[in-house]
């Protein structure tokens, strides 16, 4: 019997699809990620056009005002376990746009982040060794940052 | 226990299971190579368990039945659409003495079959209550009514030809000849092919940028799951369908076994998945005018001509 | 005299015949004048547009609180002569009497830019035909955020009912437009993002009848970042980090904008090593930005394969930008002076093998992509756009070229180097979507043969001792500019850039900033192109205008 758990565990986190939402700049070297030189399908990433199909949101970057409920709704649209992963400076303290009061300088505070990565934008191999990290996590059964807490549960979206 | 043989394993649910995985893998492995990519690569060897990996992890995903819809036509969809999918193997003649389900009418229950899928897939998004999924599934009733008459009439060709509807007489009297005389046919088949199993250029009814997933766009964890079950069999069953109406089903140059059905099933996937790396997506207005003006009309001469031929050539050979 | 001239005096004729504080040539192709009074604006708008100027570039407000005053600028240009002016006059600031008259009915393109100009400052245009808040978000709304004395802080206090009430105006719009519908009709209210997958930040709301566009409201300002307001908050140096991230796919050109306009208050001349390293860099980056727009529009019809070439060839080009300033995107590779760093001769390494990618590729996608006959079935037709148009709403870049139009800033007012770069107008004919495609295909062959020009030179003069690679890139930049005013103009990726700068005395950051970005035109008119179509051919027309929401926004 445990082996076959084993064998779902180990296939649900060697196959992460994320959910095709774009927020902010960092979205410009997630498409890199995808594309011919860095291609993460080799680890086994691939956007899906819907939420529902999908593993991981990926915050792109800086998000807004205006953005968040959708970002929240995505996030709820999504089936259980699902991870988050936070791009760029901006997802961490609203990055380059600290001062700009129309960008929400603590998205993750909202909606926790499992990985973060840095850099402005990072770089495509950062975004993929992120990914992996989720990955990690999802093998030692650690439960997502989001299903613990986050002020997302007490927001309207 | 031959009976459970084949239900279970082959042509039965293993086999399906594993055609799906397989096939799934082969096209991420070949749409990677037209995009200059690699695709799946460091789960196995060459990636092969990547697509094992993501069809398990579906099965044990949570499945979302959103709010609002009908939970009976929901769930039940999914099911039934992949069953209904997995029904033609019955009749294929995979090999030269396996075929499950042995009758004078197989052309007409593989036709049949095939051609009421997109109906169901119709329902899956009625079902869905998601104004996407609703606009997906009307796509496909229309893509399905102007396809589907020329895909019948397609089908036709070798019955009439060969004067039988059982598919293992078919393969039977093939010849080299009458392969050139079902060649225009086999070209209507192969485009009314791409239509059928929503393929581009006539990826219309799950168009992603346009209105979503289509129907598949609520469906999530098993039933998703379920949903691509179908289309991978449904790949099958069309494939199948190709190489024994038109290729000479397990026929091969020098040996006759399931091998050599297996490479021609794999030669039309290639033609499809080249036709899918370089053709942009039609509308739905180019595709009607597509079906109606010019391949509803060539089917019809095509049966012209294989009765010609019938006449003239088939039959004086003969 | 010569033609030219005479056409410039015609502009100044008019002028004079009102009341103005002062009429002056500005560079070369510019006239700056000031009118007395406010009220006399539709009708020398009106002259001008008879004139020849039929195209307003932007509409820009500047607040000057201690004098109490805000002071209006609006960009006329005509575009087929190359002769522009910039008209200003005040308005009173308290918030009553702070209107003036709208020229949106005589000017359809600048009716977003009110809009925005009312979002942000307050200011009601009479006469206009549809006032309603755009970009700002739901909070915003009956507020005046970029005026000085906006208080940003105490807004930020009630940050969470602020986000309840933009989550709640969602939720309220979706029932009202439920009501507003017949339930028995097939008429539905779709909305196209801003989590499509084709769509990006930007919210369509499609109204439409089983497949048919009835018509379509762009609900913009999903990444709005108020850069025009943060720039006010750096120093011009740190500035450059607003101004590049206008959009990243091409954000040399923007930074060069803004660059120039320091550089013209400060009055301070660059080195000739510095405008040729502008000239690469910018045609780089202009390259890359590119091929992501060519992507788009094959992404739009449900084909990848293009992105995913165009993005093999882009690494190429990135690595130059990497290697040239450490970053593959955020180069912050331009500065007011001239450019932040010095020329190792193995940057010009990368750029060649680039340069051989592309020649390599080029052929192959032309053959497949450019002449694809399923591609042309769909878009030769659709999304039209002619020559009038293009003028009357002030579309410019790839879209105004590929309708025919004749304008290209780096030729009508040579910045940097392009003045001794040899070139010329690339154009299309028909102004459709299958055109806009092909512009952008040919537009980055020219880019390629400017590059190569540039490098030779550049190479040249390195040889012959002319140039000093490491030394030359920059000339020093007081920290503290006068008080000054200047517009510059570039040609941005997506078409004509125009930043209008205002210093105040000793300062140390830009007292205002407006930056006029080119998609917010494009995006105008999606509804325009769009009604009477089918669903089908929203991400098309959508991809084929080369919009990025990150100049949309800003
Ligand atoms: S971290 Fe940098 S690149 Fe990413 S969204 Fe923020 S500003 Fe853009």
């Amino acid at each position: 019997m445990l082996r076959v758990f084993d064998f779902f565990a180990h296939a649900k986190s060697e196959s992460l699809w994320m959910a095709h939402f774009c927020t902010g700049c960092c979205s410009l070297e997630m498409a890199a990620a995808m594309g011919p030189r860095y291609d993460w399908e080799r680890y086994g990433f691939l956007p899906t056009p819907t939420p529902r199909q999908a593993d991981i949101l990926i915050i792109t970057g800086l998000v807004t005002k205006k953005m968040l409920p959708a970002l929240l709704r995505t996030y709820a649209q999504m089936p259980e376990p699902k991870y988050v992963l936070a791009l760029g400076a901006c997802s961490f303290d609203g990055g380059p746009y600290n001062d700009s009061l129309a960008v929400i300088k603590n998205p993750t505070e909202i909606l926790p982040a499992d990985v973060f990565v840095a850099g402005c934008p990072p770089k495509p191999e950062a975004i993929i060794s992120g990914m992996e990290e989720i990955k990690k996590k999802m093998k030692k059964g650690i439960p997502s940052a989001a299903s613990q807490g986050g002020l997302w549960r007490e927001m309207k979206f | 226990m031959e009976m459970l043989f084949h239900v279970v394993v082959f042509p039965g649910l293993l086999y399906v299971l594993l055609w799906t995985v397989a096939l799934f893998w082969f096209f991420r492995k070949f749409m990677a190579a037209l995009h200059k990519r690699i695709g799946p690569s460091f789960n196995g060897p060459g990636g092969s368990f990547q697509t094992l990996f993501d069809l398990s992890k579906l099965l044990t995903k949570e499945s979302i039945t959103p709010k609002g819809v009908n939970p009976y036509l929901f769930s039940m969809m999914p099911l039934l659409a992949a069953t209904i999918a997995m029904l033609p193997t019955a009749l294929i003649p995979w090999t030269p003495t396996i075929t499950v389900v042995e009758s004078q009418y197989s052309l007409l229950g593989l036709v049949v079959l095939i051609g009421i899928e997109p109906f169901l897939l119709f329902l899956t998004g009625f079902g869905s209550d998601n104004k996407y999924s609703f606009l997906g599934g009307i796509r496909i009733l229309t893509q399905m009514i102007s396809m589907e008459t020329s895909f019948f009439l397609a089908a036709l060709s070798p019955a009439i030809l060969f004067g039988t509807l059982s598919l293992q007489s078919i393969v039977e009297q093939s010849t080299w000849l009458s392969f050139w005389i079902l060649l225009p046919g086999f070209g209507l088949y192969f485009i009314a092919l791409l239509g059928l199993l929503e393929q581009p250029p006539f990826n219309i009814p799950d168009a992603e940028q346009e209105i979503v997933y289509g129907f598949y766009t609520e469906y999530s964890g098993t039933n998703y799951f379920l949903l691509k079950l179908a289309e991978f069999a449904e790949f099958m069953a069309v494939f199948a369908g190709a190489a024994t109406l038109f290729l000479g089903g397990f026929k091969g140059l020098f040996f006759e076994s399931y091998f050599c059905l297996f490479i021609k099933m794999i030669i039309v996937a290639v033609f499809m998945m080249a036709i899918r790396a370089s053709t942009p997506r039609i509308t739905m207005k180019h595709m009607l005018d597509f079906s109606w003006t010019y391949l509803v009309p060539l089917s019809l001469l095509n049966i012209a001509w294989i009765m010609l031929a019938k006449i003239f050539i088939f039959g004086a050979v003969s | 005299m010569e033609g030219d001239e005479i056409l410039m005096q015609n502009i100044k004729n008019i002028l004079t015949s009102y009341e103005t504080e002062y009429v002056e040539d500005y560079k070369k192709v510019w006239i700056k004048t000031k009118l007395e009074k406010s009220s006399d604006l539709l009708e020398v708008a009106k002259a001008l547009q008879e004139n020849g100027l039929r195209t307003i570039s932007t509409v820009s407000a500047t607040d000057f609180l201690s004098e109490n005053k805000i002071e209006m600028n609006y960009f006329f240009e005509d575009i087929l002569t190359k002769r522009n002016c910039w008209l200003k006059c005040d308005i009173p600031r308290e918030i009553e009497n702070c209107s003036i008259d709208s020229i949106t009915p005589l000017f359809a393109g600048a009716d977003w830019h009110e809009r925005e100009v009312f979002s942000m400052f307050g200011i009601k245009f009479t006469g206009h035909p549809d006032l309603r808040p755009i970009i700002v978000s739901q909070d915003f709304y009956d507020k005046t955020p970029f005026r000085k004395d906006f208080d940003w802080d105490a807004h930020e206090e009630n940050i969470v009912e602020n986000m309840n009430m933009i989550a709640e105006s969602f939720a309220n719009e979706e029932e009202e437009n439920e009501k507003k519908l017949d339930p028995h009709g097939s008429d539905t209210i779709l909305n196209w993002g801003p989590t499509h997958p084709a769509s990006g930040p930007i919210r369509l709301k499609v109204h439409c009848d089983g497949e048919d566009v009835i018509s379509i409201d762009p609900d913009i300002g999903f990444v709005w970042r108020a850069l025009e307001h943060l720039v006010t908050k750096k120093d011009f140096i740190g500035a450059i980090v607003a101004v590049e991230r206008l959009c990243f796919m091409d954000n040399i050109n923007s930074m060069v904008g803004y660059c120039q306009a320091v550089e013209e208050i400060a009055g301070v001349e660059i080195t000739d090593f510095a405008k040729y390293m502008r000239v690469v860099l910018g045609e780089v980056a202009r390259l890359s930005s590119h091929m992501m727009g060519m992507a788009g529009f094959y992404n739009a019809m449900g084909l990848h394969t293009v992105m995913m070439w165009n993005m093999d060839m882009r690494e190429f080009f990135l690595d130059f930008l990497e290697s040239y300033s450490g970053a593959r995107i955020a180069t912050a590779a331009i500065e007011p002076g001239g450019v932040r760093y010095g020329l190792q001769p193995n940057m010009l390494m990368e750029l060649q093998s680039a340069l051989d990618k592309f020649d390599k590729t080029k052929d192959d996608i032309r053959a497949i992509f450019i002449k694809n006959p399923t591609m042309k079935l769909r878009a030769a037709k659709l999304g039209i756009i002619t020559p009038d148009e293009v003028l009357d709403y002030a579309l410019c870049g790839v879209v105004a070229r590929a309708s025919g139009v004749k304008t290209d800033i780096r030729i009508d007012e040579p910045y940097a180097a392009y003045a001794d770069i040899k070139m010329d107008y690339v154009t299309q004919k028909s102004g459709s979507s299958q055109d806009r495609l092909i512009q952008i295909f040919e537009e980055m062959e020219q880019s390629i043969d400017i590059i190569k020009q540039a490098k030779k030179h550049i190479e040249e003069k390195i040889e012959s001792g002319e140039f000093d690679p490491i030394k030359d890139h920059m000339v020093k930049v007081p920290k503290k500019l006068p008080k000054g005013e200047a517009i510059s103009r570039v040609e941005w990726a997506r078409g004509e850039v125009l930043m209008h700068l205002v210093t105040e005395d000793k300062a140390t950051s830009p007292y205002r900033l407006k930056m006029k970005a080119p998609s917010f035109n494009h995006t105008m008119m999606l509804n325009h192109l769009l009604a009477g179509e089918t669903l089908s051919d929203i991400p098309l027309v959508f991809g084929s205008l080369y919009i990025c929401q990150g100049d949309l926004d800003r």
